[in-house]
């Protein structure tokens, strides 16, 4: 650790003090409709299904995921999910019993809540549409009348069940089948809340589409289902944003977003994860992309104590093509296991994936990526490039790329490089008047810079001051 | 499984690997800067996989290490590099590169680096590719008179060529 200035010893190793997550502040669940008990059992389900009053086929799914999540065992192939206590979490928790459809029916504790995360003031300036979801349940959407003038749907999962039972029904399960994993079951079981999009055919929706997830009980279990589809020719951009009160005690959040991306569609999926840092994180992402189709996803994760997330695109048609850019910061005691699976099924697909991940403090980063091409997707390419900066001696950056070919005619490139600030470019800032701080932050920034570029103006401004806080002090 | 360990300070040793199977090489002596080779080829119906752990102990020690493989006919080969530099490796420097060619549509090949590093005075880096061999290379030695089996064979040879040793005294 050679420095040019003396090292000022760091305070506050105790990171569950750590003043500067700014979202750790909570509501009563007082006045909630319905909490379930803790626990999981095939009367929660049933409890679950009623309440939403949803078809018999639905009620059949959600069973057969609890089945299938009983009998899978943990995985241990990735980070430490052993502490988690399935039977202390909350699997359903209703904070209304009915959505409002006008902001001021919201109630004041959960206005104020998404007021201070500054969600109805970005609604009003650039968004699109707007849900926000409260524990379980969706309790606010919007949408703009020009989009569903045009036949845009955005509405929450159980109400797109409710309103168009056929098309979810079509779709529901179709990309990540209900025993794709131990998590993928458990939320097929479980689930409430998410979005439902669908996008007609030629219709480009210029302004992005927002959801923001709030966790705001102790021991709470969040189990968002989202599905998108994208028709033929259409374009959509899809954020999600995701905060959590300071409890020391976990919470699950174990999300399936499933999306569709058809012919010559476009579809971005933004997610900007900063749980609070006692949150496992396990969500499974996945989209289809049939021909000449493009599906991007930008993954920025910041917060939670383990997230475990790889999201992929199933390249299933002809020139179809996949972008996947992840960021992940692990601070002291967190481990994000990030990456992508980019699976080729066609010809002529094309995919990319950029990974960078910092850990400082002990944190630990970890990208696992697959990228498999089938023995029918000739002319296929795919380049996949990890950058890692380790910022002290005690964080951990580890690399599990996997790339298999299942036929010849492509062309496959990995590259990862793993390092720290470099002592030259620490030099050369400091001696041009920056202190030791100011000049790592500036490196760390320009390290990240390629990928927040991609994110809207507001969100990148967003990013850069929590990469700035989520700095602070971590000079090592 | 075969293990390597280099225990003298300062040593430059070179190991060429020719053969598929588990490798675990140890560098465990300060300032040792291992070059390692590895040329791999699989045909007809084989089933080949080579998994090399490259494990950095000792302070400043540096690893470059370079895989080969051509995989023809209905083979398949697996390479599986992985560095660990344990947190007492400080200055550490090491990079992996693996390479597979298949020669037929029917060859499959798999590539898997790792990193794993508990250090942060390090550089490391890995790189991997799989690809076929691209048909102008073979259009442009065929169009000087080779046949396409002499020009696919001069491509594999060059392929499988060690890459020129780092400048060394």
């Amino acid at each position: 650790m050679a420095r040019f200035a003396p090292l000022t010893p760091q305070a506050s190793p105790d990171w569950l003090d750590d003043t500067s997550y700014q979202h750790g502040f909570r509501s009563s669940t007082e006045d909630y409709a319905l909490i379930s008990k803790p626990g999981l059992n095939k009367r929660i389900v049933e409890l679950i299904a009623h309440h939403k009053n949803e078809p018999t086929w639905m009620l059949k799914q959600r069973l057969a995921g609890l089945q299938i999540f009983s009998q899978k065992p943990t995985p241990t192939w990735g980070a430490d999910l052993s502490a988690i206590n399935y039977d202390k979490i909350h699997y359903y928790l209703r904070p209304l019993s009915h959505n409002a459809k006008e902001w001021k029916d919201v109630p004041q504790d959960i206005q104020t809540t998404f007021e201070r995360l500054g969600v109805p003031q970005a609604e009003r300036e650039y968004l699109a549409g707007v849900k926000m979801q409260y524990d379980s349940e969706v309790v606010y959407g919007s949408l703009r009348q020009e989009w569903e003038k045009d036949g845009v749907i955005f509405l929450s999962m159980d109400e797109g069940l409710a309103k168009y039972p056929d098309l979810v029904k079509q779709y529901f399960g179709t990309v990540i089948a209900v025993g794709d994993n131990k998590f993928s079951a458990l939320n097929t079981a479980v689930w409430s809340g998410g979005s439902f999009v669908y996008v007609p055919p030629g219709v480009k929706v210029n302004m992005p589409l927002q959801t923001y997830f709030r966790i705001n009980s102790e021991n709470a279990g969040q189990f968002e289902r989202t599905l998108i589809i994208v028709d033929e020719g259409a374009s959509v951009h899809y954020i999600e944003g995701c905060t959590a009160p300071a409890y020391s005690s976990q919470s699950l959040h174990a999300a399936v977003v499933e999306i569709i991306v058809k012919k010559g569609a476009h579809c971005q999926y933004t997610t900007v994860q900063n749980w609070y840092k006692t949150v496992y994180n396990l969500v499974t992402k996945r989209a289809r992309v049939e021909e000449e189709g493009e599906m991007i996803w930008t993954d920025f994760n910041m917060g939670s104590k383990v997230t475990m997330k790889y999201p992929g695109f199933l390249l299933t048609g002809k020139g179809a093509r996949g972008e996947t850019l992840s960021m992940a910061v692990a601070g002291p005691g967190q481990h994000l296991d990030t990456g992508s699976k980019a699976l080729h099924l066609a010809p002529h697909t094309r995919s990319s994936i950029v990974s960078k991940s910092i850990s400082r403090g002990g944190g630990q980063a970890t990208y696992r990526g697959l990228v498999h091409v089938a023995p029918n997707a000739t002319h296929s390419k795919n380049k996949v490039v990890c950058d890692a900066l380790i910022l002290d001696s005690a964080s951990i950056s580890n690399t599990f790329p996997t790339q298999r070919v299942l036929t010849s005619e492509v062309e496959l490139e990995h590259e990862a490089t793993v390092s720290r600030v470099g002592e030259e470019q620490l030099f050369y800032l400091m001696s041009r008047g920056l202190t030791e701080e100011q000049a790592s932050k500036m490196i760390v920034q320009g390290f990240a810079a390629p990928l927040i570029r991609k994110l809207p103006l507001e969100y990148a401004v967003e990013m850069n001051r929590l990469i700035d806080m989520e700095m602070e002090g971590s000079v090592g | 499984m075969e293990t390597y360990r280099y225990t003298q300070p300062a040593e430059h040793p070179v190991l060429t690997l020719t053969q598929a199977g588990e490798y675990r090489v140890e560098i465990a002596a300060e300032g040792v800067e291992l070059t390692l080779f590895g040329l791999f080829q699989t045909a007809d119906t084989q089933m080949e996989q080579v998994t090399l752990t490259i494990i950095h102990q000792a302070r400043h020690t540096q690893s470059h290490t370079y895989l080969r493989g051509v995989a023809a006919d209905h083979s398949h080969l697996s390479i599986i590099g992985t560095i660990i530099v344990e947190p007492s490796a400080v200055g550490t420097n090491a990079f992996l590169d693996e390479r597979i060619l298949l020669l037929t549509p029917t060859a499959r090949a798999e590539a898997i680096p790792n990193l794993q590093i508990s250090q942060n005075e390090v550089k490391c880096s890995h790189a991997a590719t799989i690809s076929s061999i691209p048909e102008d290379q073979l259009f442009y030695l065929m169009s000087r008179g080779l046949d396409r089996a002499k020009a696919t064979e001069m491509i594999v040879e060059g392929f499988l060529a060690p890459p020129v040793l780092p400048f060394q005294a």
